[in-house]
């Protein structure tokens, strides 16, 4: 099996690829692909650490479970508001979605 | 269960091949639709992660919920906006690219270089037993049960406000 750290480097480089996407993109749903993404790396460190814990827990598991349905609901938010934003301004391009700018 | 058939570090490998490229696919596929769908190939990546890691429940939740549910509201949403509108590629303007590769990459291997660092006080092999699922259920109602209220209550609202946000006046 591999070891614990590996896990961990990957779930970095999941990090990464995300924080990547949510700085660069431009697009409203592409950016929701990236908060995904860096969701999922989270939940692998948590399953990760759980495993590997003397004695066996399942608290890990919980919290996983916790999450995957948090982040279900921001989804959901999260698309209504880019149909909104779509519906009154017409595009999804983050940097054109300025009307707050002073 | 796995570790029978195939092994493991094999198994390691191709997983993390998977769900990284399908990662990185997902945000530069030149289409959204394509883009959803490695996403979707990446999540199923992490399942087998989540067996691999002795947790079979929580990979058929993220099957059913990230594959099945958020992918394909995902999916709704790209045909709802307009078509030119979601496929606009969008080319980071000069220098946007390099410093946000630059941020993620300094990041990502600063945590991985912190766990490389920790690696000597770190378990490095699991111990044998394997968590029965039946294991799940106490803790999620017993231990944690405020955590459970709170979340019925929060996925109530916020589908509450997806539709009332969604909802066309006429």
């Amino acid at each position: 099996m591999p070891t614990l750290v590996s896990y961990l480097i990957v779930s970095a480089a999941l990090l990464g690829i995300g924080v990547y996407g949510l700085t660069v993109k431009r697009n409203a749903i592409r950016i929701l692909f990236a908060v995904e993404l860096i969701v999922n790396a989270a939940n692998l460190n948590f399953v990760a650490f759980t495993r590997y814990m003397n004695p066996p827990q399942v608290s890990g598991q919980v919290i996983v479970f916790y999450s995957i349905a948090a982040a279900a609901m921001e989804a959901a938010v999260g698309l209504a508001l880019i149909l909104v934003a779509f519906r009154l301004n017409s595009t999804i391009d983050v940097r054109k979605l300025n009307k707050l700018k002073g | 269960m796995v570790d029978v058939l195939i092994p493991p570090d094999v198994t390691f490998v191709v997983l993390t091949t998977i769900t990284l490229l399908a990662a990185i696919m997902a945000l530069q596929a030149k289409e959204l639709i394509y883009g959803a769908i490695s996403l979707a190939i990446s999540f199923i990546g992490i399942a087998g992660f989540f067996v691999s890691l002795d947790a079979p429940y929580l990979a058929m939740l993220q099957i059913a919920v990230y594959v099945g549910a958020v992918v394909v509201l995902i999916l709704f949403t790209i045909m709802l906006v307009r078509r030119e509108e979601a496929d606009k590629t969008e080319k980071p303007e000069g220098g946007e690219g390099a410093a946000g590769l630059w941020i993620a990459g300094l990041l990502a291997v600063s945590i991985a270089g912190v766990a490389a660092l920790a690696g000597p006080n770190l378990p490095t092999t699991p111990p044998p037993a394997n968590l029965p699922i039946s294991q799940l259920g106490p803790v999620l109602a017993g231990t944690y049960p405020v955590p459970l209220i709170i979340l019925a209550l929060l996925l109530s609202a916020a589908l509450l406000g997806a539709l009332v946000l969604a909802k066309v006046d006429r």
